[in-house]
C-alpha cells in the first residue's frame, strides 16, 4: 500500500523552493553580515587605537613639559577631586586638549591612582584590559558600560608609569549594523517568498501536462474515446503525450473489437436459436398430432431450448456489460405497480408484494427491463434453491429503497454469501452438485451487474424474525424522478 | 381473402421456420430476403402486417420501415437482435408499431400480430362520439383526426393511442395502462414503446412538438391529453 503524502505535489514543490531560497539567502545574508560586522569593528578598533596612541603620546609630551616638581606634587597628594582647580598642574586640562570623537571618554591613571577622568571610571575598565596595560602593553575590549556598547582601549605610558584609557561608544556602529541586519533579514524573507512563488509557478507549469492528462483520462473513463492530448513540441513531454494517445487509441480499438465480437457472437448465436425456436413452436403447436414418444421429445426439446436461450441471452448481456457497452435506460417507475407486474409475469405469480401504505406511490428511477430481470432472476433463484419465494417487499431507507425477496429454503451459509453472486456458482457448494439440472448460475451474477448499473447494492442475509430461509436485498438509489421530463422526448 | 404477412429476413432458415409457424396459424406469408425485394413485394401486393429484421444486407431494416411507412400505415413489427435501447428506439422511430427480440417464440409473434390486426379492425368498433380538444377533432368511428380542419395522417397505433388518451381528457395514463389498452396484450416492462409513439404522435398533432400543448408528460408518471 502506498502512503498518501500529506501534501500535494504542488504544495511540496512550492515548500521546497521556498525553503531552498530561504536557506540560500539567509546563509548569504548571515555570512555577509558576519563578515561586514567583523570588518567594520576591526576598522573601528584600528582607528580607535591610532587615536589612542596619538592621544597617549600627547599626554606624555604634555606631562613631560611640566616641571618635575609639579608632577611630584601632584603625585604626592592624590587628586580627590579631579575636576577641581588644583595645583599648578591641571591634568584635566591636558585631557581636555586631546583629539577625540564626541562620545569618547578618557581616564588617566598615574601610579595606580586615577588622576584625571573625563567620564570614564577605572572600575568600568575591564580587568583584563587593565592587566594588559599594567604589564606594559596596549589592550582593547568591547564592553557594555551603562547600557551602552563601548570599545575600551588602554595603553601604558612607560616614561611616566601612567595608564591611559579611552572608551569610545559603539552605539552608532551598532545602529548601522542593526539596520544592515534588518535589511538582510528582510531580503532573506523576500527571497524565500520569491522562491515560494517561483516554486508554485513552476510546479503549476510542470504539472500542467499532468493536469491535462488527468482531465483527458477522466473524459475517457466517462466514455469519450475521442479525447486525445494535443501534440506538444516539448521534447520532455512528447513521449508522455504520444504514449497516452497511443494507449487511448489501443483501448478504443480493443473496446470496439470486443463490442464487435460480442455483437457478432450475438448474431451468430441468435440466428440458429431463432430457427430452432420457430421450428419447435410449430412442433409444439402440433403436439397433439404426434405419437407419445415424439411428444415427450418435443417437450424436452422445448424446455431445454428455452433454458439454452436464456443462458445465451444472459451470457451476451453479461459480456456486453464487461465490454462496457451498456447504458442504463433510466425512467421513473411506480415501484408498487412495477413489482406487482414483475411478480405477475414471473414464474412465481402467486407471491405477495408487501409494502407500507405510505410508499404506495413511491417513484424510483430505474431501467425497467433490467430491474424486471433482477426481480425475475431473484424469484427464479428462490424457486430453484429456496423452495420458492414467500414474499417480495420493499421499504424506504432515506434516499434509497430496499427491495427484499424472501424464501423459506435452507438459507445461504455466510461463507457463500458473496460467492453466490459470482458467475456459474450455485447455492450450496456440495449440495449444489446434485442440482445441476436446475439451471446455471448466471442469474445472480446478472442481478449483481444490473444492480451495479443502477449504482445500487445487492446482498443476501437470513430471513428476519428467526425464520428459516434467505432474504435477498436489492438496494437502489431512488433518484429524482421529477428531473425526468419532456426534454428526453422533446 | 386471408390475412397476408410479409416477412423480411435475410437468413433463409429463419425465414422458412417463421413461414412454417405463421402458415401454421393460418396466415398467408410473402417473403423477401433484402430490403429492395421487400419494397417490390409490398408494391405488388399490400400485406396486412410486415415483419422486418433490422439486420439486412444493403438497405437496412430501418430504411425499409421508413419507405413502407411513407406509403402506408400498415402495422410493422421490427425484429431486433438486441434488447438495447438504441435498436429498439431507432426501429420505433422509423415507424414500427412493435418490436420483438430474436430469438422469440412463434406464440409470441402470433400474439403480437393478432393484437395489431385487432387494432386495425377496431376502428369500426365502439360507440365513441367525436371528441374535440382545442383545435383537434377526433372521430373514432371514422378513424380520422382533424387539426384546425385539416386531416392528420396517423398510423393505427398512433390513432389508438390518441383515442385512448382522449377518452378521458386530463386523466393521466401510466405507460403500463397504455401498453395494455393500445398494444392489447399484457406486455411487461417496456415503456419505450409508449414513449416513442407519444413522440411520434406529437410530431403530428402538436404545432410545436418540443413544447407539447396536447400530449403532456405528467411528472414521469405517464401521459395525458390536456383538455
Amino acid at each position: 500500500m502506498t502512503r498518501r503524502p500529506r501534501l500535494g505535489l504542488r504544495a511540496r514543490i512550492t515548500a521546497i523552493f521556498a525553503l531552498g531560497a530561504l536557506l540560500v539567502s539567509s546563509t548569504v545574508a548571515f555570512a555577509g553580515f558576519a563578515l561586514v560586522r567583523r570588518e567594520i569593528l576591526a576598522d573601528f578598533e584600528t582607528t580607535a587605537r591610532a587615536q589612542l596612541f596619538r592621544n597617549a603620546l600627547q599626554v606624555r609630551q604634555d606631562l613631560q613639559n611640566q616641571p618635575a616638581d609639579a608632577i611630584e606634587a601632584a603625585l604626592g597628594e592624590p587628586d580627590e577631586n579631579p575636576n577641581e582647580e588644583g595645583t599648578g598642574l591641571d591634568l584635566d586640562l591636558i585631557l581636555g586638549d586631546l583629539l577625540k570623537p564626541n562620545s569618547a571618554t578618557e581616564l588617566l591613571v598615574l601610579q595606580d591612582q586615577p588622576r584625571s577622568s573625563r567620564g570614564l571610571q577605572l572600575r568600568e575598565v575591564p580587568s583584563d584590559v587593565q592587566e594588559i596595560v599594567k604589564a606594559g602593553g596596549a589592550g582593547a575590549r568591547r564592553a557594555v558600560i551603562l547600557g551602552q556598547p563601548r570599545l575600551v582601549i588602554g595603553v601604558f605610558i612607560a616614561q611616566l608609569g601612567a595608564e591611559y584609557y579611552e572608551s569610545v561608544s559603539l552605539q552608532p556602529l551598532q545602529d548601522t549594523l542593526d539596520r544592515l541586519r534588518n535589511t538582510l533579514v528582510a531580503v532573506a524573507l523576500g527571497a524565500g517568498a520569491a522562491g515560494a512563488f517561483l516554486g508554485y509557478y513552476s510546479a503549476r507549469r510542470a504539472l500542467q501536462p499532468v493536469t491535462r492528462v488527468s482531465n483527458a483520462a477522466l473524459a475517457i473513463a466517462a466514455g469519450d474515446f475521442q479525447t486525445r492530448l494535443d501534440p506538444t513540441v516539448d521534447p520532455d513531454l512528447a513521449p508522455l503525450t504520444t504514449s497516452f494517445n497511443d494507449m487511448v487509441g489501443a483501448l478504443r480499438a480493443r473496446i470496439e473489437r470486443d463490442e464487435r465480437f460480442a455483437s457478432d457472437v450475438s448474431h451468430e448465436l441468435r440466428s440458429p436459436l431463432m430457427t430452432l425456436a420457430a421450428s419447435i413452436g410449430v412442433l409444439e403447436h402440433r403436439r397433439s398430432e404426434l405419437p407419445a414418444p415424439a411428444q415427450q421429445a418435443v417437450d424436452l426439446l422445448g424446455k431445454d431450448l428455452r433454458r439454452f436461450t436464456r443462458l445465451v441471452e444472459d451470457l451476451l448481456e453479461i459480456s456486453r456489460m464487461d465490454v462496457g457497452a451498456v447504458e442504463a435506460d433510466m425512467a421513473p417507475v411506480v415501484l408498487v405497480e412495477f413489482l406487482q407486474f414483475a411478480v405477475l409475469h414471473s414464474s412465481a405469480s402467486e407471491v405477495p408484494v408487501v409494502y407500507d401504505e405510505a410508499d404506495a406511490e413511491l417513484l424510483v428511477m430505474a431501467d425497467k427491463r433490467r430491474l424486471a430481470q433482477v426481480i425475475q432472476n431473484l424469484l427464479d433463484n428462490a424457486t430453484k434453491y429456496g423452495g420458492g419465494a414467500v414474499s417480495v417487499s420493499f421499504s424506504r431507507t432515506g434516499t434509497h429503497v430496499r427491495i427484499a425477496v424472501d424464501d423459506d429454503g435452507p438459507g445461504v451459509p455466510s461463507a457463500d454469501r458473496e460467492r453466490i453472486f459470482d458467475r456459474f456458482t450455485r447455492a450450496g457448494t456440495d449440495a449444489g452438485r446434485r442440482d445441476i439440472a436446475k439451471g446455471v448460475g448466471l442469474g445472480l451474477s446478472l442481478v449483481a451487474e444490473h444492480v451495479r448499473l443502477h449504482d445500487g447494492r445487492v446482498w443476501v442475509t437470513d430471513r428476519p424474525h428467526g425464520l428459516t430461509g434467505a432474504r435477498f436485498i436489492v438496494e437502489l438509489p431512488i433518484g429524482d424522478p421529477s428531473q425526468f421530463g419532456e426534454e428526453l422526448f422533446a | 381473402m386471408g390475412t397476408r404477412i410479409l416477412t423480411v429476413e435475410d437468413d433463409e432458415r429463419i425465414r422458412q421456420a417463421v413461414r412454417l409457424a405463421l402458415e401454421d396459424e393460418g396466415w398467408n406469408v410473402d417473403e423477401a430476403d433484402t430490403g429492395e425485394t421487400a419494397l417490390d413485394r409490398f408494391r405488388e401486393r399490400a400485406a396486412d402486417v410486415v415483419l422486418i429484421d433490422i439486420m439486412l444486407p444493403g438497405m437496412d431494416g430501418f430504411e425499409v420501415c421508413r419507405s413502407i411507412r411513407r406509403a402506408s400505415d400498415v402495422p410493422i413489427i421490427m425484429v431486433t437482435a438486441r434488447n438495447d435501447t438504441h435498436d429498439v428506439v431507432a426501429g420505433l422511430e422509423a415507424g414500427a408499431d412493435d418490436y420483438l427480440t430474436k430469438p422469440f417464440a412463434p406464440k409470441e409473434l402470433s400474439a403480437r400480430i393478432r393484437a395489431l390486426l385487432r387494432r386495425v379492425r377496431s376502428s369500426d368498433g365502439g360507440s365513441m362520439e367525436r371528441i374535440a380538444v382545442g383545435d383537434l377533432e377526433i372521430s373514432p368511428e371514422e378513424g380520422v383526426v382533424f387539426k384546425a380542419g385539416e386531416e392528420l395522417h396517423l398510423t393505427k397505433t398512433e390513432f389508438k393511442l390518441l383515442v385512448e388518451l382522449a377518452s378521458q381528457p386530463g386523466k393521466v395514463f401510466s405507460r403500463e395502462v397504455l401498453l395494455e389498452r393500445v398494444w392489447g396484450y399484457d406486455y411487461f416492462g417496456d415503456g419505450r414503446l409508449v414513449d416513442v409513439h407519444v413522440r411520434r404522435l406529437r410530431t403530428k398533432v402538436e404545432s410545436d412538438p418540443a413544447s407539447p400543448r396536447y400530449v403532456v408528460t405528467s411528472r414521469g408518471l405517464g401521459y395525458k391529453l390536456q383538455p
